[in-house]
Protein backbone atom coordinates (compact mmCIF):
# COMPACT_ATOMS: atom_id res chain seq x y z
CA UNK A 1 0.00 0.00 0.00
CA UNK A 2 2.58 2.32 0.86
CA UNK A 3 4.74 1.20 -2.39
CA UNK A 4 1.75 1.96 -4.49
CA UNK A 5 1.84 5.73 -2.93
CA UNK A 6 5.56 6.53 -3.58
CA UNK A 7 4.39 7.91 -6.89
CA UNK A 8 2.86 11.41 -6.36
CA UNK A 9 -0.44 12.41 -8.36
CA UNK A 10 0.89 15.40 -10.45
CA UNK A 11 -2.07 17.83 -9.06
CA UNK A 12 -4.67 17.91 -6.11
CA UNK A 13 -7.97 16.90 -6.40
CA UNK A 14 -10.42 18.90 -8.46
CA UNK A 15 -9.54 21.77 -11.05
CA UNK A 16 -7.01 23.37 -10.30
CA UNK A 17 -8.62 26.82 -9.60
CA UNK A 18 -10.10 26.25 -6.48
CA UNK A 19 -6.68 25.34 -5.59
CA UNK A 20 -5.39 29.03 -6.13
CA UNK A 21 -8.68 30.38 -4.48
CA UNK A 22 -7.93 27.93 -1.49
CA UNK A 23 -4.35 29.30 -1.24
CA UNK A 24 -5.70 33.21 -0.98
CA UNK A 25 -8.22 32.00 1.41
CA UNK A 26 -5.67 30.28 4.25
CA UNK A 27 -3.78 33.73 3.50
CA UNK A 28 -6.71 35.89 4.13
CA UNK A 29 -7.65 34.20 7.26
CA UNK A 30 -4.19 33.62 8.19
CA UNK A 31 -3.78 37.30 8.42
CA UNK A 32 -6.38 37.80 10.62
CA UNK A 33 -5.47 34.41 12.90
CA UNK A 34 -2.17 36.82 13.18
CA UNK A 35 -3.74 39.44 13.99
CA UNK A 36 -6.07 38.19 16.47
CA UNK A 37 -3.49 36.64 18.35
CA UNK A 38 -0.80 39.52 18.21
CA UNK A 39 -3.61 42.25 19.51
CA UNK A 40 -4.71 39.89 21.95
CA UNK A 41 -1.12 40.33 23.47
CA UNK A 42 -1.63 43.98 23.63
CA UNK A 43 -4.48 43.37 25.84
CA UNK A 44 -4.58 40.28 27.25
CA UNK A 45 -7.05 40.88 30.20
CA UNK A 46 -9.59 42.71 27.44
CA UNK A 47 -9.77 39.41 25.33
CA UNK A 48 -10.24 36.76 28.25
CA UNK A 49 -13.19 38.73 29.71
CA UNK A 50 -14.64 39.12 26.05
CA UNK A 51 -14.09 35.49 25.80
CA UNK A 52 -16.20 34.71 28.95
CA UNK A 53 -19.33 36.11 26.72
CA UNK A 54 -18.85 33.12 23.87
CA UNK A 55 -20.19 29.36 24.34
CA UNK A 56 -17.90 26.88 24.05
CA UNK A 57 -19.93 24.35 23.98
CA UNK A 58 -21.68 25.59 20.90
CA UNK A 59 -18.38 26.01 19.48
CA UNK A 60 -17.51 22.61 20.04
CA UNK A 61 -20.67 21.35 18.65
CA UNK A 62 -19.97 22.72 15.44
CA UNK A 63 -16.34 21.77 15.09
CA UNK A 64 -17.75 18.10 15.43
CA UNK A 65 -20.49 19.24 12.73
CA UNK A 66 -18.18 20.37 10.29
CA UNK A 67 -15.44 17.51 11.06
CA UNK A 68 -17.97 14.95 10.20
CA UNK A 69 -19.80 17.08 7.65
CA UNK A 70 -16.18 16.66 5.73
CA UNK A 71 -16.16 12.94 6.49
CA UNK A 72 -19.40 12.36 4.80
CA UNK A 73 -18.02 14.64 1.75
CA UNK A 74 -14.70 12.03 1.90
CA UNK A 75 -17.21 8.99 1.59
CA UNK A 76 -19.32 10.97 -1.18
CA UNK A 77 -16.12 11.19 -3.32
CA UNK A 78 -14.79 7.66 -2.62
CA UNK A 79 -18.12 6.62 -3.54
CA UNK A 80 -18.01 8.14 -6.73
CA UNK A 81 -14.42 7.52 -7.72
CA UNK A 82 -14.56 3.92 -7.00
CA UNK A 83 -17.53 2.80 -8.76
CA UNK A 84 -17.83 0.80 -11.68
CA UNK A 85 -19.35 1.42 -15.33
CA UNK A 86 -22.83 -1.12 -14.64
CA UNK A 87 -23.17 0.86 -10.62
CA UNK A 88 -23.26 4.40 -12.32
CA UNK A 89 -26.73 5.32 -11.48
CA UNK A 90 -26.75 3.18 -7.95
CA UNK A 91 -23.01 5.07 -7.11
CA UNK A 92 -24.50 8.92 -7.96
CA UNK A 93 -27.35 7.71 -5.52
CA UNK A 94 -25.32 6.73 -2.65
CA UNK A 95 -22.66 9.83 -3.13
CA UNK A 96 -25.90 12.20 -3.10
CA UNK A 97 -27.17 10.84 0.03
CA UNK A 98 -23.64 11.24 1.66
CA UNK A 99 -23.84 14.62 0.18
CA UNK A 100 -27.41 15.28 1.59
CA UNK A 101 -26.14 14.39 5.16
CA UNK A 102 -23.49 17.19 5.02
CA UNK A 103 -25.56 19.42 3.75
CA UNK A 104 -28.10 18.88 6.56
CA UNK A 105 -24.85 19.50 8.97
CA UNK A 106 -23.57 22.57 7.26
CA UNK A 107 -27.21 23.96 7.94
CA UNK A 108 -27.06 22.46 11.44
CA UNK A 109 -24.15 24.30 11.97
CA UNK A 110 -25.36 27.97 10.57
CA UNK A 111 -28.31 27.36 12.28
CA UNK A 112 -25.99 27.31 15.59
CA UNK A 113 -24.13 29.94 14.25
CA UNK A 114 -27.06 32.17 13.80
CA UNK A 115 -28.24 31.61 17.72
CA UNK A 116 -25.17 32.60 18.38
CA UNK A 117 -24.79 35.91 16.81
CA UNK A 118 -28.31 36.71 17.79
CA UNK A 119 -26.84 36.14 21.65
CA UNK A 120 -24.25 38.26 20.82
CA UNK A 121 -25.94 41.24 18.76
CA UNK A 122 -29.14 41.39 21.34
CA UNK A 123 -26.24 41.93 24.06
CA UNK A 124 -25.65 44.63 22.18
CA UNK A 125 -22.35 44.03 20.97
CA UNK A 126 -20.90 45.36 17.67
CA UNK A 127 -18.06 45.02 15.81
CA UNK A 128 -16.63 48.20 17.33
CA UNK A 129 -17.68 47.04 20.76
CA UNK A 130 -13.37 46.62 21.48
CA UNK A 131 -11.07 44.59 19.66
CA UNK A 132 -12.05 41.14 20.63
CA UNK A 133 -15.10 40.89 19.27
CA UNK A 134 -14.32 42.96 16.06
CA UNK A 135 -11.65 40.42 15.20
CA UNK A 136 -14.69 37.62 16.53
CA UNK A 137 -17.01 38.90 14.22
CA UNK A 138 -14.67 39.58 11.57
CA UNK A 139 -13.28 35.84 11.90
CA UNK A 140 -16.50 34.13 11.84
CA UNK A 141 -19.36 36.20 10.18
CA UNK A 142 -16.32 35.92 7.04
CA UNK A 143 -16.21 31.76 7.56
CA UNK A 144 -19.73 31.98 7.89
CA UNK A 145 -20.44 33.27 4.46
CA UNK A 146 -17.57 30.63 3.11
CA UNK A 147 -20.20 27.80 5.12
CA UNK A 148 -22.83 29.18 3.30
CA UNK A 149 -20.70 29.50 -0.05
CA UNK A 150 -20.03 25.85 0.36
CA UNK A 151 -23.28 24.76 0.64
CA UNK A 152 -24.41 26.55 -2.45
CA UNK A 153 -21.44 24.57 -3.97
CA UNK A 154 -22.40 21.34 -2.56
CA UNK A 155 -25.77 21.69 -3.13
CA UNK A 156 -25.17 22.16 -7.11
CA UNK A 157 -22.67 19.01 -7.04
CA UNK A 158 -25.48 17.08 -5.56
CA UNK A 159 -28.21 18.29 -8.24
CA UNK A 160 -25.39 16.71 -10.29
CA UNK A 161 -25.38 13.31 -8.27
CA UNK A 162 -29.04 12.76 -8.71
CA UNK A 163 -28.80 13.23 -12.29
CA UNK A 164 -26.04 10.15 -12.47
CA UNK A 165 -23.86 13.04 -13.87
CA UNK A 166 -20.66 11.73 -12.65
CA UNK A 167 -18.82 8.89 -13.62
CA UNK A 168 -15.47 6.71 -12.34
CA UNK A 169 -13.58 9.05 -15.38
CA UNK A 170 -15.60 12.54 -14.48
CA UNK A 171 -15.53 13.40 -11.49
CA UNK A 172 -13.48 16.73 -10.84
CA UNK A 173 -16.17 18.62 -10.28
CA UNK A 174 -17.29 16.21 -6.63
CA UNK A 175 -13.65 16.87 -5.83
CA UNK A 176 -13.54 20.43 -6.39
CA UNK A 177 -16.32 21.21 -3.82
CA UNK A 178 -14.90 18.08 -1.63
CA UNK A 179 -11.75 20.55 -1.37
CA UNK A 180 -13.56 24.11 -0.93
CA UNK A 181 -15.76 22.06 1.78
CA UNK A 182 -12.66 20.57 3.36
CA UNK A 183 -11.25 24.51 3.82
CA UNK A 184 -13.74 25.17 5.64
CA UNK A 185 -13.53 22.33 8.16
CA UNK A 186 -9.61 23.47 7.74
CA UNK A 187 -10.05 27.09 9.22
CA UNK A 188 -12.62 26.60 11.97
CA UNK A 189 -10.12 23.66 13.13
CA UNK A 190 -7.61 26.69 13.88
CA UNK A 191 -10.21 29.48 14.52
CA UNK A 192 -12.01 26.96 17.41
CA UNK A 193 -9.15 27.20 19.78
CA UNK A 194 -7.82 30.41 19.11
CA UNK A 195 -11.23 32.32 19.67
CA UNK A 196 -13.40 30.09 22.14
CA UNK A 197 -10.18 28.34 23.95
CA UNK A 198 -6.85 29.84 24.47
CA UNK A 199 -6.98 32.06 27.56
CA UNK B 1 -4.43 3.08 -4.95
CA UNK B 2 -5.22 5.91 -3.72
CA UNK B 3 -8.56 5.10 -3.45
CA UNK B 4 -8.19 2.07 -1.16
CA UNK B 5 -6.03 4.31 1.57
CA UNK B 6 -8.17 7.05 1.61
CA UNK B 7 -11.26 4.08 2.23
CA UNK B 8 -9.45 2.79 4.59
CA UNK B 9 -9.04 5.35 7.05
CA UNK B 10 -11.40 8.16 6.27
CA UNK B 11 -13.08 6.07 9.21
CA UNK B 12 -9.74 6.59 11.65
CA UNK B 13 -9.24 9.94 10.68
CA UNK B 14 -12.48 11.26 11.59
CA UNK B 15 -12.37 9.82 14.96
CA UNK B 16 -8.62 10.96 15.49
CA UNK B 17 -10.33 14.57 14.84
CA UNK B 18 -13.65 14.33 17.09
CA UNK B 19 -11.12 12.73 19.82
CA UNK B 20 -8.44 15.88 19.59
CA UNK B 21 -11.53 18.06 19.53
CA UNK B 22 -13.10 16.63 22.69
CA UNK B 23 -9.36 16.83 24.34
CA UNK B 24 -9.11 20.52 23.08
CA UNK B 25 -13.05 21.56 24.80
CA UNK B 26 -12.55 19.47 27.77
CA UNK B 27 -9.35 21.44 28.36
CA UNK B 28 -10.90 24.33 27.97
CA UNK B 29 -14.29 23.20 29.76
CA UNK B 30 -12.24 22.82 32.70
CA UNK B 31 -10.94 25.70 32.42
CA UNK B 32 -6.91 24.43 33.40
CA UNK B 33 -5.48 26.93 30.17
CA UNK B 34 -1.97 27.69 31.15
CA UNK B 35 1.11 27.91 28.97
CA UNK B 36 2.32 23.93 29.05
CA UNK B 37 -1.53 23.35 27.95
CA UNK B 38 -1.50 25.89 25.90
CA UNK B 39 1.48 24.43 23.66
CA UNK B 40 -0.34 20.98 23.55
CA UNK B 41 -3.45 22.46 22.46
CA UNK B 42 -1.56 23.77 19.21
CA UNK B 43 0.35 20.85 19.09
CA UNK B 44 -2.90 19.51 18.86
CA UNK B 45 -4.58 21.91 16.52
CA UNK B 46 -1.33 21.44 14.18
CA UNK B 47 -2.20 17.60 13.89
CA UNK B 48 -5.19 17.98 13.28
CA UNK B 49 -5.21 20.28 10.30
CA UNK B 50 -2.44 18.44 8.98
CA UNK B 51 -4.59 15.42 9.08
CA UNK B 52 -7.69 17.17 7.41
CA UNK B 53 -5.07 18.56 4.58
CA UNK B 54 -3.17 14.83 3.96
CA UNK B 55 -6.47 12.87 3.89
CA UNK B 56 -9.62 15.29 3.99
CA UNK B 57 -7.80 17.11 0.89
CA UNK B 58 -6.32 14.05 -0.52
CA UNK B 59 -2.97 15.91 -0.39
CA UNK B 60 -0.75 13.30 1.07
CA UNK B 61 -0.73 11.59 -2.20
CA UNK B 62 -0.05 14.83 -4.41
CA UNK B 63 3.37 16.32 -5.90
CA UNK B 64 4.63 17.31 -2.64
CA UNK B 65 4.58 21.46 -3.46
CA UNK B 66 0.94 21.22 -3.32
CA UNK B 67 0.67 20.08 0.28
CA UNK B 68 3.60 21.88 0.98
CA UNK B 69 1.77 25.35 0.60
CA UNK B 70 -1.09 24.55 3.08
CA UNK B 71 1.06 22.52 5.40
CA UNK B 72 3.52 25.66 5.52
CA UNK B 73 0.56 27.93 5.98
CA UNK B 74 -0.66 25.52 9.01
CA UNK B 75 3.11 25.48 10.83
CA UNK B 76 3.53 29.42 10.12
CA UNK B 77 0.01 30.17 11.91
CA UNK B 78 0.88 28.04 14.86
CA UNK B 79 4.06 29.58 15.14
CA UNK B 80 3.18 33.09 15.22
CA UNK B 81 0.23 32.49 17.90
CA UNK B 82 2.77 30.66 20.08
CA UNK B 83 5.15 33.59 19.95
CA UNK B 84 1.81 35.99 20.17
CA UNK B 85 1.23 34.00 23.71
CA UNK B 86 4.74 33.65 24.95
CA UNK B 87 6.31 36.64 24.01
CA UNK B 88 6.69 38.31 27.34
CA UNK B 89 5.31 42.04 26.95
Amino acid sequence: MTKQHAIKVPYPPGDFAIWIIIYVELLTFGLLFVGYAFSRRADVELFNASQLLLNQTSGFVNTLILITSSYFIVKAVQSIKTMSKDTEIQTNDTASKWLLYAMLLGLVFLTIKILEFSHIFGAGITLSTNTFFMFYLLLTLFHFMHVVLGLIILWNIYQKTKTAGYSSDDYSGIETGASYWHLVDLLWIVLFPLVYIIK
Amino acid sequence: MQKNVIKNTAEIVWFTLVLLSIFAFSLGYVNCINPIVVSILLISTFIKGQVVIDYFMGLKYVQLRYRFIPTAWLFTIILLISVAYYLPT
